[in-house]
């Protein structure tokens, strides 16, 4: 059976010689939502450069059926769409919605189809008409949301997010948690916000030292608080009484 | 901050706002033009001419403080240059303006004239950027006939000029927060280069990151855009409006105002 | 320095306008067929890259109360080849004239040639020749140096060449230029240090930049650079002719007859039959200035005229704007009361 994502004994090393990952082996099902949850510095950026196809090294990946050349790379990713730790990088045009269209329109989209398309994605990031605003005019919250509807109006199957709560105050968060709620897609969420990991995913992997420790359901990972603070992290507020209660 | 507000106006709804960017961008440049090329020591059709960017100010809802507070930011270089013109022309003239009489100088007529033409031509300027998106005027600009090369380049460094000016004050707000008062020249040199070369390098690793950006989104080299501007019958009316005004005060009245 | 519109005339600017474009069209087209597509954020980035670095200033060696700061072409044509450079710079200079508002539309061209093109060329021509393919580091110091020296030099001596072309100097054109040099020798120098400074931080951390091999630089073929120095000599030539042929003193004001001051001699006497022919040309299709002379029947019909316009337009003005307040105050109770 294809699965979403298929990564399976994948070891990269970075120019300088530095094991970033480490026969790294996970895969995700269609309509998953995984949350990598580790250290700083753990390797899960450079997971997540390595199944969008930034960063190729030893050992396979297979995205939505289709192990990654150089030759499928656009292909490749118009089935996963990436958001970038930084929303200033992933914003470049000089309005929303020229960011919003530059994917649908490098897929080759007729303009009635690319306008349909950023409407729908921005309606579904709740900044309905706001396509003719300028990047540096939107909010730290905005500009995640923006960042997300950049990939949206792709229409991926696969989403990967890296650190998605960076720099958001807890009310954006929760606008963000409840959006992130609302996709249909499968998403990969890299953080080490344990609470906010809790709250988006239902299975979650732990990487430490390019390796992956643990993975399985959400709740059993995070609530194994020997496990969690063995690699620099905490039990999330929602599964501190919380296993054994329900 | 000054910087990351000056366009804020630029985003407001007005039927100035609605016109087409290129009409407003062509007629801003045709008015700069006559403007300039006025006799030297004309003033009084100066105030003739503030009207037309005046109005298109005052109805794009563009606060005239913020204009005015604006001009004054800018004019230092051009406060010299008018300054200095006093000083070399003495020739004496008699001025005489309704029932007053001034006895003055052609070259105080001629200092009055640059910084009133400077004026008019930056009432202008603001007009045009105050209710013009930037956007839409890089597009307007590459139907003009701008390269694409550049327009790409002014596109991305709109983007980027606020983010960076924002990391090139952190830097010096760390500067000031650590040298109290004031640092000697050598030091200062050294500061500012390390502070140049951190932005620098800054710049370029940013420059990466956008570039997975694209590539994630399946850039591929061919740069598309939708075209976003549409010339309607309001713009042929405004240009119709424009011409006569700039072309009328030129033929009909400069030459009754002498 | 940015030029302004009020240095220029209208021929002049359309002139050095059109030069300006073709340069920067050329350049385009050469640098789209060579260049890929992923340099394009990193020229823009560079371009907002120069306006932040033009933030940060330093205190001038005994002058109290200015600061210095980097302009920033001679680095990027160092680092990036000048083609890219002066696509760059133009930009920049662009987006300030239009953003900004710093030098006016008409004097685009101007500032593109004074601050891009010319600076970018001139640099990076005079640092290959004193580093010759070494990569000394005292060689690339010295060439640094002397390259933003020559280049900002280079570019500010062809403000007052410009201005004097459009024959609206006041000041004599020597005593411009002179200034000129003088502010943009120590200019240049300052910007000269900082160079030196940023390119020897940058050999420390990021030495990949330096030394020839940031993604994107494109290196002259000796061809070019003898036809871009050959371009701008002739440029210059051009210049500095018509120049000489219309300017023969500076203080153009001062050879112009004025018949209602019979006892007035121009201060230098002007032989040149051409010019007064223009000049009398001129004045009999030039309309009546603002002014009257002294001695002149005062005309006060004139002065009406011009009091009536004057005033006129600020009415016009006023009940405009008291006219769209009463609008806007009114549209904003129906809204609030809705």
């Amino acid at each position: 059976m294809v699965k979403a994502i298929e990564v399976e004994n994948f070891s990269y090393k970075y120019p300088d010689g530095t094991i970033a990952l480490n026969g790294v082996t996970l895969d995700v099902e269609y309509g998953e939502r995984l949350a990598l949850i580790g250290p700083n510095g753990a390797g899960k950026s450079t997971l997540l450069l390595a199944i969008t196809g930034f960063v190729r090294g030893t050992g396979r990946v297979v995205i939505d059926g289709m192990g990654i050349t150089n030759g499928n790379l656009k292909k490749v990713r118009s089935r996963i769409g990436c958001c970038l730790e930084n929303p200033e990088d992933q914003l470049f045009m000089p309005t929303l919605f020229d960011d919003v269209a530059f994917g649908p329109l490098n897929m080759g989209l007729d303009s009635q189809q690319v306008k349909q398309r950023v409407n729908l994605a921005l309606a579904e990031v709740g900044l309905a008409g706001m396509a003719e605003r300028a990047p540096h005019h939107l909010s730290a919250g905005q500009k995640r949301a923006a960042a997300i509807a950049t990939v949206l109006s792709m229409s991926p199957k696969i989403i990967t997010l890296d650190e998605p709560d960076g720099s958001l105050d807890p009310r954006n968060r929760d606008n963000l948690v409840k959006l992130l709620a609302g996709l249909s897609q499968t998403l990969v969420i890299a953080t080490c916000n344990m609470d906010f990991a809790a709250a988006v995913s239902d299975k979650a992997a732990v990487i430490d030292g390019g390796r992956v420790i643990a993975a399985g359901p959400a709740e059993q990972i995070m609530s194994d608080s020997k496990l969690m603070t063995s690699h620099g992290l905490e039990v999330p507020r929602k599964f501190i009484n919380g296993y054994s209660a329900a | 901050m000054h910087h990351a507000y000056i366009d804020k106006f630029a985003y407001q709804d007005s039927p100035i706002h609605r016109l087409d960017a290129r009409v407003k961008f062509v007629i801003t440049v045709v008015f700069t033009a006559v403007v300039i090329s006025l006799p030297r020591t004309t003033v009084s059709i100066l105030f003739c001419y503030a009207v037309g960017p005046f109005v298109v100010l005052v109805m794009g809802g563009i606060p005239l403080r913020f204009v005015l507070k604006h001009i004054l930011y800018v004019s230092p270089f051009v406060l010299v240059l008018a300054l200095t013109s006093p000083w070399y022309d003495r020739t004496a003239a008699t001025i005489i303006f309704g029932p007053w009489i001034w006895h003055t100088t052609v070259g105080w007529m001629r200092c009055w004239s640059i910084l009133g033409k400077f004026v008019v031509t930056m009432l202008a300027l603001i007009a045009l950027i105050s209710t013009t998106r930037f956007a839409n005027l890089l597009a307007g600009l590459q139907q003009l006939g701008v390269p694409r090369l550049l327009v790409i380049q002014m596109g991305f460094l709109y983007r980027y000029i606020f983010l960076l000016i924002d990391s090139a004050h952190h830097i010096l707000r760390a500067r000031a927060a650590r040298s109290a008062g004031g640092v000697a020249f050598g030091r200062g040199a050294k500061f500012a280069a390390a502070m140049v070369g951190s932005l620098f390098v800054r710049s370029i690793d940013t420059a990466e990151h956008i570039n997975s950006a694209m590539q994630a989104r399946g850039f591929d080299g061919n740069w598309r855009t939708i075209n976003r501007l549409q010339v309607r019958v309001v713009d042929y009316v405004f240009v119709a409006i424009a011409v006569s005004f700039i072309l009328g005060l030129y033929l009909f009245v400069k030459p009754l105002l002498g | 320095m940015h030029m302004a519109n009020e240095l220029l005339s209208v021929p002049v600017a359309a002139g050095t306008l059109a030069i300006a474009a073709g340069g920067l069209g050329l350049i385009c087209r050469k640098v789209s067929k060579i260049v890929s597509s992923d340099k394009l954020p990193l020229m823009g980035i560079l371009g907002a890259f120069i306006f932040a670095a033009q933030m940060v200033n330093f205190q001038l060696p005994a002058m109290p109360g200015t600061s210095g700061h980097m302009v920033g072409a001679v680095l990027l044509a160092i680092i990036l080849g000048p083609h890219l450079a002066a696509i760059v710079i133009s930009s920049v200079i662009i987006v300030q004239c239009l953003i900004f508002q710093d030098g006016g539309l008409l004097a685009l061209g101007c500032n593109i040639i004074n601050m891009a093109l010319v600076p970018s060329y001139v640099g990076y021509f005079l640092y290959k020749v004193v580093t010759a393919g070494q990569s000394s580091s005292r060689r690339t110091y010295i060439g640094a140096m002397l390259a933003c020296l020559v280049a900002l030099e280079t570019g500010a001596v062809l403000v007052p060449v410009e201005a004097a072309l459009s024959g609206v100097l006041a000041v004599p054109f020597s005593t411009f230029l002179v200034t000129m040099i003088g502010v943009h020798f120590l200019v240049g120098l300052v910007e000269g240090l900082v160079t030196v400074a940023v390119l020897s931080y940058l050999q420390q951390v990021r030495p990949d930049l330096v030394l020839d091999s940031l993604p994107g630089k494109i290196r002259l073929s000796r061809k070019t650079v003898l036809v871009t120095l050959l371009v701008f000599a002739m440029i210059a030539a051009a210049g500095l002719s018509l120049l000489a042929s219309k300017m023969p003193d500076g203080l153009e004001w001062s050879y112009r007859e004025r018949p209602n001051q019979p006892d007035f001699k121009p201060i230098i006497a002007n032989e040149n039959t051409t010019i007064t022919a223009v000049d009398q040309l001129q004045s009999k299709y030039t309309l009546l200035p603002d002014y009257t002379m002294r001695g002149a029947s005062a005309d006060t019909s004139k002065g009406w005229t011009s009091f009536a316009g004057v005033s006129g337009s600020l009415l016009t003005m006023l009940v405009v704007w008291a006219g769209m307040s009463l609008m806007r105050r009114k549209q904003a109770k129906t809204l609030s009361s809705s």
